[in-house]
């Protein structure tokens, strides 16, 4: 049971994590300097029209007052209206959220895929050739800005080899995992540059541990003493590397769904900030936390499978 | 010899005419990149470009502009006629006139919609028709416009996307309870009045336009229009993926295409670099308060604004930022804004003159000054430090203070800006909205400058009633001789709206308006 009362603690943790981000997000939108209406309306606002449309997004009222408002509404599951898109926010969350989800799990996935095999082989040759070569292929990753390798990805993968369509979302299920491979493989790439480094010397370390001799000397098979000794220790860090580096590729996605054109909330975030749009700014930011929140306690669970002594 | 001429003229025009026309195919879909996705489809309600621009295709008006963006064509409305005193306006709609779900437009639709767009509680449009007192109906086919004065923009405005014609019983049957939520119901399943109709909507992604089967225009081959079955924007705000799209054939048009890369597209084979005429117009902003937060401005003094603007050198900022493709300003306004005068680019780079007016206006060691710059916009960064050298020679030290679009709002609106740089379009074939905000002061205080000038207020207020054509020019001749000689604007450059189009695509249209019409493109099988 100690499994279960490590999630029950995690999961109660989450909530006051998921409140002081709602009241430092609804405070800071406001604290910027403009207001939805001025944002809304440009250079050619006239003062009568600003007043009035504020006004009726009830932002003439106290900023107290507002966050009752905003807190009643949350606990009845209404995050308002979004300003610019006149549409609830929670309809448009449903809409986009899931796109940058289905991004970020297939970037995550294509970067394990990436980093767990070729960290094996770069770590038991090491300082060899093939070490060198995957070693300095990821840098290359690691030292790229995410929007050049998304123009070079589609330049050559798509626009010349046409092997893929140049950005853009699918309407089917099938046809968006198509439009998201690259993009996916664009973000997996500085991400699993990061995984694979991390494992690499943690599987050094703990290959000349006195466990792993031990079991070698007990006669096990190597396949056997890689996947239940070497992997399942080596990964312990890795696996806290990766919860947190999900984070990051959410702020990755903002980019590669531009470059790409996919209808994400990456996307939606950055303009609702420049609108001043302070309900989708407020709704997808608990959204998000709760995203990453949740993100972290499957890392913690998964970190608690592999060591049971964290559970404890 | 005349009639010899005219008769040749009309000849080849029959044969051009009868060429296109047998030219014309009809059928597909229409894919169009943009490079920011629409907001909301309510004519009255939008305040954006994104919206404005597109909006035509949805919604048909009682006037046309012209293929110029300078005059007016019949649109749902045949006839029109301005009363004698200019009081009043009456139009004559088109037979059998019907909106896309197959009911017919009727004078009391017509009268409901320019109520609605004249309402002071609706949007931020209603400016462009404020003269509208009352609209009335008169049998099956007559609207009359009743005026508060005379307004000599008054069709022009019959052509604004805020005019447009909707069907009162649809909208107000529509959920909600004020005019607002009706709106926002109303606009997510539209029924139309103009060449297409809304078929499906991913926000972020795709808009899905189709054939309006009601739609009431004819194509050269006496058909009815549009020629394309549909209409597909993608929204792709990346320039360079938008490029690549239409590049590897993904898409048949792509719009905003960057200045740096008009050169190379010209040159593609398989796509029209186009150039559409615009309004647009690039300046700099200067506050001429004589304070600025309790610190003296010398931007207030007009020798030093003059100076500053000798002292840009237009062509050089139209070669680095625009590569070429804009042109000086010979007014304030657009060369493509009806009523516009001027012939010679304004302030013609003259650095020692510049030198002696600093020096008559006892700045002669120059002064420290800021500009807001839109942080990361490439253009307006490399126009503030084409500017900071430039004015360097004057001994003025121009800081960049980059900020976002809403902060620098703030400050603009708030009066506390020093200088900023900004663009400008006009959304009505008419030189008023951008004489009511640039120069007029009750509006936004010339665009926020704190600048006055008491004959171009009078000026302004006489030439919204005036409905002599020619005394107007001649009153807006001098608005611009006045504001153009010490205004609070450095004038940089106009450019047109650059689209990247496939080859197959024959007849589409941006106005200089901004308004893109599809409902005249067609597409090679």
């Amino acid at each position: 049971m100690p499994l279960f009362s490590f999630v029950l603690r995690r999961i109660l943790q989450m909530i006051p994590t998921v409140v002081f981000i709602l009241v430092v997000t609804f405070v800071l939108v406001r604290l910027l300097p403009g207001d939805p209406a001025s944002a809304m309306l440009g250079d050619r606002a006239i003062d009568a029209d600003v007043q009035r449309i504020n006004a009726s997004l009830g932002l003439d009222k106290p900023i107290p007052v507002q966050f009752l408002y905003f807190l009643k509404n949350v606990f009845i599951g209404d995050l308002g209206t979004s300003i610019a898109l006149k549409l609830p926010v929670t309809t448009i969350i449903m809409q986009r959220l899931p796109v940058t989800l289905m991004l970020t799990l297939m970037a995550a996935l294509l970067a394990l895929v990436l980093a767990v095999p070729l960290a094996f082989i770069a770590a038991l040759k090491r300082e060899q050739t093939a070490d060198a070569l995957i070693r300095g292929t990821f840098q290359v990753g690691l030292s790229m800005p995410v929007f050049y390798i998304g123009i070079l990805m589609l330049t050559v993968f798509a626009a010349t080899l046409k092997w893929f369509p140049v950005g853009g979302y699918g309407e089917t299920f099938g046809d968006r995992l198509y439009h998201l491979f690259l993009p996916a493989l664009t973000l997996a790439f500085s991400f699993s540059a990061v995984l694979m480094r991390n494992l690499r010397s943690s599987i050094i370390g703990v290959i000349n541990a006195e466990y792993v001799d031990f079991a070698r000397a007990k006669g096990l098979r190597p396949r056997i003493i890689m996947i239940r000794h070497v992997l399942r220790n080596a990964l312990i860090s890795t696996v806290t590397l990766f919860g947190l580096q999900i984070g990051t590729l959410f702020g990755g996605a903002v980019i590669t769904e531009t470059v790409f054109a996919v209808p994400g909330a990456g996307r939606l975030m950055i303009d609702s900030i420049y609108g001043r749009d302070y309900p989708m700014l407020q709704g997808l930011t608990i959204a998000l936390a709760v995203l990453v929140s949740l993100t972290f306690l499957a890392t913690d669970i998964f970190q608690a499978w592999l060591d049971p002594r964290i559970a404890r | 010899m005349k009639k010899i001429a005219k008769a040749a003229l009309a000849a080849v025009l029959l044969v051009g005419a009868s060429l296109s026309a047998a030219a014309v195919e009809r059928g597909g879909t229409m894919t169009y990149g943009r490079y920011a996705d629409s907001l909301f489809l309510d004519p009255v309600l939008n305040d954006a470009n994104v919206d404005i621009w597109i909006l035509s295709n949805l919604y048909d008006t009682l006037l046309l502009p012209t293929d110029d963006g300078k005059g007016v064509q019949a649109g749902l409305a045949t006839e029109w006629k301005v009363a004698d005193d200019g009081m009043s306006v009456s139009l004559t709609l088109r037979d059998g006139i019907q909106f896309s779900d197959g009911s017919p437009i009727r004078p009391a639709d017509v009268a409901w919609s320019l109520k609605r767009a004249a309402n002071k509680d609706n949007g931020i449009w209603n400016f462009l028709v404020s003269s509208i007192d009352d609209v009335t109906t008169e049998g099956e086919k007559t609207v009359v416009l009743k005026l508060k004065h005379p307004d000599p923009a008054i069709l022009a405005a019959l052509t604004v996307f805020n005019t447009a014609i909707l069907p009162q019983k649809v909208f107000e049957a529509a959920a909600g309870a004020t005019d607002a939520d009706k709106a926002k119901a109303f606009a997510e399943h539209p029924v139309s009045s103009g060449p297409f109709v809304l078929q499906s909507w991913d926000r972020g992604s795709t808009m899905k336009l189709v054939r309006n089967e009601h739609y009431w225009g004819k194509g050269e081959d006496g058909k009815p229009l549009p020629y394309l079955d549909g209409v597909t924007f993608e929204v792709l705000p990346d320039d360079a993926t938008r490029i690549l799209k239409l590049n590897s054939g993904e898409i048949d048009g792509a719009e905003f295409i960057p200045y740096s890369r008009v050169e190379e597209l010209k040159s593609a084979g398989n796509l029209n670099m186009e150039l559409f005429p615009s309004t647009r117009v690039q300046y700099v902003t200067m506050n001429a308060r004589p304070q600025i937060k309790g610190k003296d401005n010398p931007l207030s003094n007009p020798k030093v604004r003059q100076a500053m603007n000798y002292a840009v050198n237009k062509d050089a900022i139209i070669a680095i930022v625009t590569h070429g493709v804009g042109k000086p300003l010979t007014s304030y306004m657009s060369s493509a804004t009806p009523m516009h005068t001027g012939d010679k680019p304004l302030y013609a780079y003259d650095i020692e003159k510049a030198k002696s007016l600093m020096k008559e206006a006892g700045f002669e060691k120059g002064f420290d000054t800021s500009i807001l710059v839109l942080a990361g916009n490439q253009d307006e960064i490399g126009i503030a430090t084409a500017l900071q050298q430039m004015w360097a020679e004057l001994g003025i030290k121009l800081e960049l203070q980059q900020v976002d679009n809403a902060t620098r709002t703030q400050q603009y609106r708030d009066g506390v800006f020093t200088m900023r740089e900004s663009a400008w379009t006009d959304d009505i074939a008419d030189p008023n909205e951008i004489t009511s905000y640039f120069v007029y002061s009750p509006t936004i205080d010339a665009l926020h400058t704190g600048w006055k000038n008491e004959e171009a207020d009078k000026l302004f207020d006489a030439s919204q009633k005036e409905i002599d054509p020619t005394k107007r020019a001649a009153q807006y001749a001098r608005i611009q001789e006045i504001y153009n000689g010490d205004g609070p604007i450095v004038p940089l450059y106009e450019t047109p709206y650059p689209v990247a189009l496939s080859k197959k695509v024959h007849g589409f249209l941006q106005i200089p308006l901004g308004n893109n019409f599809f409902g005249r493109a067609w597409l090679d099988k």
